[in-house]
């Protein structure tokens, strides 16, 4: 069963006058185990669409649903939910993250001994545990990050939201961060990740989603997404030199050798006959090149999409 | 929702603790209060100075004004606090809704301040020797003054979660705690004095000035109507936050935009 369904949210704001479409039929899907990286520029509509999941933002349109139950008209739906939004304290300067994670727990359901207990496991998976009865306030941004992740773990939601979470981060405080999310990821834990790093959704997502104008533009397995926006070229290393009957062989079938490399653009069988030319030559290397998530993005980004 | 109630009485000791100089102000400001009182410094209950010249009624009316302040302005500077330091939308987050979490908090900050006046006032009467003698019959208007002055609270909340900056309103609020609470409409006649029941927390004010400032006897039937007066307006809070809260949902809101 999947974990979140969101189906054709859409979300039109009115202020001062003036009318933004924020979200623009945008339906998502998150399995169990699953992290997807829900990608796109400034004002596409990300936050909107994260609050619209977390029952924060009523949708003019649509239908969320959080393992199940629909976190607008059954509240416990919530129990299911777990967010980090973005570019908010979201835990107490004033008390310390034991404290935090005592009070959060209990508001979401559970008895405040039980909340103590995990928070204690939790404070020392993620590293705190020295700092359990320093204020909040005290941390350094990395640690209050890390925290937020803590408390909205607390009651073990089927479904973590994570606004941005490196944003305001230094180079070491991102780092810890996105291992955690790893981690997180890999022990099976459903995640929504808005992020501008891309690499780091490159690195953490089983899929991606990318958002435009309130729109998605573009959803798919990150592999094959990735695969898609790859060229169909190749690059081959061998040991030992290519003498000119072979660099014939190998032009005919449109290879071409650079010095040491063969590169190759063509198809996957293309690929055995230059291999085959190349026998009995030793090989060091063959490598399909990858686009990368940042190439992607950029290239759907600028396309436009109404056209 | 006891578990709630308890958690946030842990919590607003917790705060209270790590503001150590305002916690100690406030000891101190509460302590010289009630030692006036009984040094026999009446100006210094102010308006609550309403409720009787004899001790006993100068501090039950002090404690219901402070009461009643706290009651009608902590949920709004709490919601105002919230929204800018960014906790608000976790509040939100939870099952419960931002209604009962609210609730719980009022209570759990109810427990709290009678908690620290009647520890100080305690310690005062064993220190002086004074005895108080406490019509406990007044504890039942006290309690329906209290309920209308939360559903007031409420009210201002809806206004503080939507507008967000609502300082310099909840400051003239004050006074009109003042008018609603020390104006006698007990003992006006007619139609100004059924307007002036209909107010929030009027009936309870005038049982109680009739009880602790004229002595005279426990009248049911204003008990009754104080009561129902003290629901009905907490339910109208709760109402108006709730269609405030579905608002804010609607146009995104919550933390601020
Ligand atoms: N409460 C609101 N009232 C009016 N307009 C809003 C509100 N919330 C968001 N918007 C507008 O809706 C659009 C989408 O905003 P949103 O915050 O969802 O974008 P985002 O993808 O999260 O951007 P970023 O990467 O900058 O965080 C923007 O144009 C924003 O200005
Ligand atoms: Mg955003």
């Amino acid at each position: 069963m999947a974990v979140l369904v969101a189906d054709n949210l859409h979300k039109t704001f009115r202020a001062q006058g003036k009318t933004v479409r924020a979200v623009e039929g945008v339906s998502l899907r998150v399995e169990r185990g699953e992290v997807l990286a829900f990608l796109g520029p400034n004002g596409a509509g990300k936050t909107t669409t994260i609050k619209m999941v977390a029952g924060l933002i009523h949708p003019d349109r649509g239908r969320v649903q959080v393992a199940g139950r629909d976190p607008h008209r059954d509240p416990w739906a919530l129990r299911q939910l777990g967010a980090v939004l973005e570019g908010n304290r979201n835990v107490y300067w004033r008390l310390t993250p034991l404290e935090n994670l005592e009070y959060f727990g209990v508001l979401k359901g559970l008895a405040a001994a039980e909340a103590r207990r995990r928070g204690e496991r939790l404070l020392e998976r993620f590293d705190l545990s020295g700092k359990r009865s320093a204020l909040t306030q005290q941390l350094s941004r990395g640690m209050q990050q890390k925290l937020a992740i803590a408390v909205s773990l607390i009651h073990e939601p089927a479904l973590l939201l994570l606004d941005e979470p490196t944003l305001g981060l230094d180079v070491e405080a991102a780092e810890t961060v996105k291992a955690l999310i790893r981690e997180l990821a890999a022990e099976g834990q459903a995640i929504v990740l808005t992020t501008h790093h891309l690499e780091v959704a490159q690195q953490l997502s089983h899929r991606v989603a990318i958002i435009r104008e309130g729109r998605i533009v573009a959803e798919d397995l990150t592999d094959r997404l990735l695969a898609r926006f790859s060229g169909d070229q190749y690059e081959i290393e061998v040991a030992g030199e290519l003498d000119v009957a072979r660099r014939t062989r190998l032009a005919a079938l449109g290879a071409e050798a650079l010095d040491g490399r063969i590169v190759f653009v063509g198809d996957a069988e293309g690929l055995w006959h230059v291999l085959e030319a190349l026998k009995p030559l030793p090989i060091l290397r063959v490598e399909k090149d990858r686009a990368d998530l940042t190439k992607v993005f950029l290239k759907l980004i600028r396309e436009d999409v109404r056209a | 929702m006891l578990r709630v109630v308890a958690v946030e009485f842990k919590r607003s000791l917790l705060m209270l603790r790590r503001y150590p100089m305002e916690m100690v102000g406030q000891l101190i400001v509460i302590t010289l209060i009630f030692y006036g009182l009984f040094l026999g410094a009446r100006y210094i209950a102010g308006p609550a100075a309403q409720f009787g010249e004899r001790l006993d009624a100068l501090v039950v009316g002090y404690v219901l004004w402070t009461l009643a302040l706290f009651a009608i302005g902590d949920l709004s500077w709490g919601l105002m606090n919230e929204a800018r330091e960014g906790t608000l939308e976790q509040v939100f987050l939870s099952p419960f809704g931002p209604a009962r979490v609210y609730m719980a908090r009022n209570v759990a900050g109810l427990l709290l301040m009678l908690g620290l006046n009647l520890s100080i006032l305690g310690l005062i009467m064993l220190l002086t020797g004074v005895r108080l003698d406490f019509s406990w019959a007044a504890l039942a208007p006290l309690a329906t003054v209290l309920l209308g002055a939360y559903g007031l609270g409420f009210l201002l909340g809806a206004l503080a979660l939507y507008f967000k900056r609502i300082q310099a309103f909840l400051n003239l609020f004050q006074f009109v705690l003042m008018f609603l609470i020390m104006t006698p409409f007990e003992q006006l006649h007619g139609p100004v004095r059924t307007a002036g029941f209909l107010l929030p927390m009027t009936p309870g004010a005038g049982q109680l000035r009739a009880l602790l400032a004229r002595g005279e006897a426990f009248d049911p039937d204003l008990f009754a109507l104080a009561l129902v007066s003290g629901i009905v307006y907490l339910a109208i809070g709760l109402w108006v936050f709730g269609r405030a809260v579905r608002i804010v949902k609607q146009r995104g809101l919550i933390g601020g935009y």
